[in-house]
């Protein structure tokens, strides 16, 4: 009877900014094409519906050795998931993650921006980071931080309007994002300042 | 569009709740549900009275009564042949259990009080989930989702 495939080995998740990734380490079989299938679990199907499991039919019978379970991951619960291996026929036992995964863990980046001063006007440029994404900007005069103004983004434009700036002043900001659904916010980006300089933006 | 993970307060219970994620997984497969629902001359939460009906003192334990009846009763008996929709179903089953959680420490507060009107208009509900086979009344009360998220 031919050997039991062996389980894929060193499942682990790659979160940053809410986006979720399964990865694992691949099954080697000489001369053989290994394909994996993914599926997950969450809370409710622990607690409620026999501890069943949902497959993630992206992730079937695939040859990569990642899967994008964002999609999946869609509320604040623990969540646990499990892969196996296919060759033909043959299937390996499921290997599983060795620690459920919530959400709330994901790891959030400062968010990129662009200050841009286009005549007397103070504008940002904000990255769109998705739906699930808020941003917290703060914006001073040069050497008067203890006179920081807030704008929150709720939702991304292109550009946001910060001020009117007063000409030959520098101007400096700063952004971080805030996730609502699981409510923590990222730590601020670099500051960036910027002089007004009849209509035309001086990088400083 | 924003994630909105808004707080809702019933009375001194506040509660955050990620709705918008929810609705964007109900409307993801609201008319392949509705579709399901063999019996549409019924209500299930609408039935005699709209939820809307409800006095507001009431709202905070009319809402963890739904939320523990669609945990406990409806999603378990919504399970298809669609893996998207099955998909779905679980997402959003997850977030009702996330709320769920969340109701209760409001319970266990004193913080969501049950009136009669509360008492008697879930047991209206419960009637008319149980006047069908279970099927079709978890695909009918889940193809009703939206009804209660206009409610909340």
């Amino acid at each position: 009877e031919d050997a039991l495939l062996p389980a894929p080995q060193n499942i682990s998740i790659l979160s940053t900014n809410m986006k979720h990734f399964l990865t694992w380490s691949p099954v080697i079989i000489q001369g053989e094409t290994v394909r994996y299938s993914v599926e997950f679990q969450g809370e409710y199907e622990r607690e409620y519906a026999n501890e069943s499991w949902i497959p993630i039919c992206e992730c079937s019978l695939i040859t990569a050795t990642v899967c994008n379970i964002t999609e999946d991951i869609s509320a604040t619960v623990a969540y646990n998931l499990r892969v196996r291996a296919g060759v033909g026929a043959r299937r390996s036992e499921w290997g599983t993650l060795k620690v459920f995964f919530n959400r709330v863990t994901t790891s959030l980046t400062p968010p990129l921006m662009k200050v841009i001063a286009d005549g007397s006007h103070l504008l940002v440029e904000l990255e769109d980071m998705g739906p699930a994404f808020q941003f917290c900007v703060l914006y001073w005069k040069k050497g008067q931080e203890s006179r920081m103004q807030q704008k929150v983004v709720k939702e991304v434009r292109s550009m946001v309007h910060l001020d009117t700036m007063e000409e030959g002043t520098d101007y400096c900001v700063k952004a971080q994002t805030y996730v609502e659904a699981i409510n923590r916010s990222s730590s601020f980006s670099q500051t960036q300042c910027v002089r007004a300089q009849g209509g035309t933006s001086k990088w400083l | 569009l924003t994630a909105g993970n808004k707080i809702f307060h019933f009375g001194p219970c506040r509660v955050s709740m990620s709705l918008t994620e929810i609705r964007s997984g109900f409307t993801a497969i609201k008319a392949n549900v509705q579709a399901r629902d063999p019996v549409r001359t019924l209500s299930i939460l609408s039935h005699p009275h709209s939820l809307h009906k409800v006095k507001s003192s009431d709202r905070c334990c009319i809402t963890h009564h739904l939320f523990n009846f669609y945990v406990d009763k409806v999603f378990k008996h919504c399970k298809t042949e669609d893996s998207y929709v099955n998909r779905k179903i679980s997402s959003i089953a997850n977030s009702f259990l996330s709320v769920k959680r969340k109701l209760e420490q409001c319970r266990e507060q004193n913080k969501c009080i049950c009136g009669q009107e509360s008492k008697e208009k879930f047991e209206q509900i419960l009637l008319n989930y149980e006047a069908l086979n279970i099927t079709s009344a978890a695909i009918k009360s889940l193809g009703e989702l939206d009804i209660l998220l206009d409610w909340v």
